[in-house]
């Protein structure tokens, strides 16, 4: 019995430990979008063609 | 020195015999430093002990060979010393032929600055060989970058060698080749830290300064010194939370925040700049309680823990990027080849006259420089465009319609923004070639191709991949990627596959694995 369980806890904080690690990874994803969204989302909902090839070209030379 | 002896120098390496506690030896060529080794920690038993060294010290020899970033350089004979970092007392010295050739063995680079090993065992012009004319430059840039960053809310201090020089001995680390700047967000959550970082970049690329991203908390600006040379200055973000203090990208400690704010400082080279309320605190949690002894061959030990975290958190943004760099760097020279791939061939003869062709993961160009002289208007892509210097000299020289252009498949925002970019163009028939892209980049990587290919493609464009399928010998940095396995992911992200073909090893295409190929196309 308190062999099974200690190998069903070993499985679980690995799984677990997997888990966590996915979640941190969202940090990085999120703050991508939400940065290119803030930057070019203004221009482009602007319809302003102009605007919006300079915030996609001013966006890229800062990557 | 009883506890230390040298037993041989040679075109092998060094071998010793080390008594007592472990110690730094700094390798000198003609007096100058170029390299600096732990006796014990960077030796190992054994290996072949000349001279002197039979019965006791043979049984206690321990050796080093040089490392693989020397080698280039050992060649004709030259003269070492070693010489005990901390007491200055020369432990060994003498005349040693790496080669038979006549000459002295050279450390310079192709600018002819003297160059040495730096921490992370590359060759640069390390501070100890600068003038202060030379230096000015980078002092400069740090004062007006610390402005810039100040003009955002944030106050950077030096950070890890540069706070380090500057606080033990009012300058920079002889044997250190670049500059840190580090930060305390007020932030506390990464999502937070990381958008920061983004707007910083962008604040330091507004203002005209070449800059260039190795995780969602670090970048590096970089300086061109006095006589040309360049020098990066790394900028590293952190944030305290929960009582510990996380500093990109070796720091995970507790710390308290008096600890850092407000800000003192300190003086390098006669300057004055910001460091943290108690500096000795920051240094030992990046250098260790023996932060005060110098060591020119130290080596982080970060604990697994505070490196997987961090891992997590903000890296993952450029799958072997380095390596792609340094293959990049070490071609950049040579011809572009000649000729093209079957695969771009096979897109020339399928698609119509004046397609835009997109080059994904274009190397040196060779593809995208043929496709362009075929009269398609092409784009060839590459995070590591350095590589593709030469392919955009031939193509401007001759008028053809080649557009260079840096792409990180790690990045949603390269991506994300180049799709925007395209779909933007004026319309047209459109195509994108994939040659061993998708064997070269992690998982992120090949979602993020697909994704490029949907936005851009739509409207009827078709794709032409390449792999290697894993049996043979792929090239250097690929993995395997089986046909079925793209042929997936494609659909996956919206595309009807054309066509599938796998041919074994030795086939035309110059390698010995054995290659896939995949068309698909975008409605």
């Amino acid at each position: 019995m308190g062999l099974k369980r200690d190998k069903d806890l070993v499985e679980r904080v690995a799984r677990l430990e997997q888990e966590v690690a996915d979640l941190r990874r969202h940090n990085l994803r999120l703050a991508e979008l939400a940065d290119l969204v803030q930057e070019l989302l203004v221009p482009m909902a602007q319809r302003d063609q102009e605007r919006v090839d300079a915030a996609i070209a001013a966006f890229q030379d800062s990557l | 020195m009883l506890d230390l002896r040298v037993l041989r120098v040679d075109a092998d390496g060094v071998g010793l015999v080390a008594l007592g506690s472990d110690r730094v030896v700094d390798v000198l060529f003609d007096d100058r430093r170029i390299w600096s080794f732990w006796v014990r920690r960077d030796t190992s038993r054994g290996g072949t002990a000349g001279g002197l060294a039979g019965g006791l010290a043979g049984g206690l020899a321990r050796s080093i060979t040089w490392p693989p970033a020397m080698r280039p350089h050992l060649v004709g004979t030259g003269s070492v010393t070693l010489r005990e970092h901390v007491s200055g007392v020369d432990v060994w010295s003498g005349e040693v032929a790496f080669t038979d050739d006549e000459r002295r063995v050279e450390f310079v680079d192709r600018q002819g600055h003297p160059i040495s090993l730096d921490k992370s065992d590359r060759f640069s012009p390390v501070f100890a060989e600068r003038t202060a004319a030379d230096l000015d430059p980078l002092l400069d840039a740090m004062s007006e970058l610390l402005d810039v960053l100040a003009a955002y809310g944030v106050a950077a201090f030096p950070a890890y060698g540069t706070l380090l020089g500057a606080v033990r001995e009012g300058d920079f680390l002889g044997h250190d080749s670049d500059a840190d700047l580090g930060y305390v967000s007020s932030h506390s959550s990464p999502v937070d830290v990381v958008r920061e970082s983004f707007r910083l970049q962008r604040a330091v690329a507004e203002r005209g300064w070449a800059t260039y991203r190795y995780s969602g908390l670090a970048f590096r600006v970089e300086v061109v010194e006095a006589d040309g040379a360049t020098r990066f200055l790394d900028v590293f973000g952190g944030f305290l939370d929960g009582g510990r203090l996380y500093l990109m990208g070796e720091v995970g400690h507790p710390f308290e925040r008096e600890w850092l704010l407000p800000l003192g400082t300190t003086t390098l080279r006669g300057r004055e700049y910001p460091a943290p309320a108690r500096p000795e605190k920051l240094l030992e949690v990046m250098y260790g309680p023996s932060w005060q002894v110098p060591d020119p061959a130290f080596k982080f030990e970060t604990p697994r823990q505070v490196t997987e975290l961090l891992n997590q958190w903000f890296r993952g943004t450029g799958h072997a990027r380095r390596d792609w760099e340094r293959r990049a760097a070490q071609r950049r020279r040579r011809p572009v080849p000649k000729g093209s791939s079957a695969l771009a061939k096979q897109l020339r003869r399928a698609e119509a006259p004046g397609t835009l062709v997109l080059d994904v993961g274009a190397g040196r160009g060779r593809d995208a420089l043929w496709l362009a002289r075929q009269g398609h208007p092409t784009v060839a892509y590459d995070f590591a465009p350095r590589g593709l210097q030469k392919a955009q000299r031939t193509a401007a020289r001759r008028d053809l319609p080649l557009d260079v252009r840096a792409l990180n498949l790690d990045e949603w925002r390269w991506v994300l923004s180049e799709g925007a970019r395209v779909s933007r163009l004026p319309e047209g028939p459109r195509a994108m070639l994939a040659r061993h892209v998708l064997d070269a980049t992690d998982e992120f990587g090949r979602q993020s191709l697909g994704r490029l290919a949907s936005m851009t493609l739509r409207g009827g464009g078709r794709l032409y991949v390449q792999t290697w399928t894993g049996r043979g010998r792929g090239g250097a940095g690929l993995v395997p990627m089986e046909v079925g396995r793209v042929q997936k992911l494609l659909e996956r992200h919206g595309g009807t596959v054309l066509d599938v073909a796998e041919a074994p090893g030795g086939g035309s295409d110059g390698g010995k694995g054995s290659v896939g190929k995949v068309v698909a196309q975008w409605e």
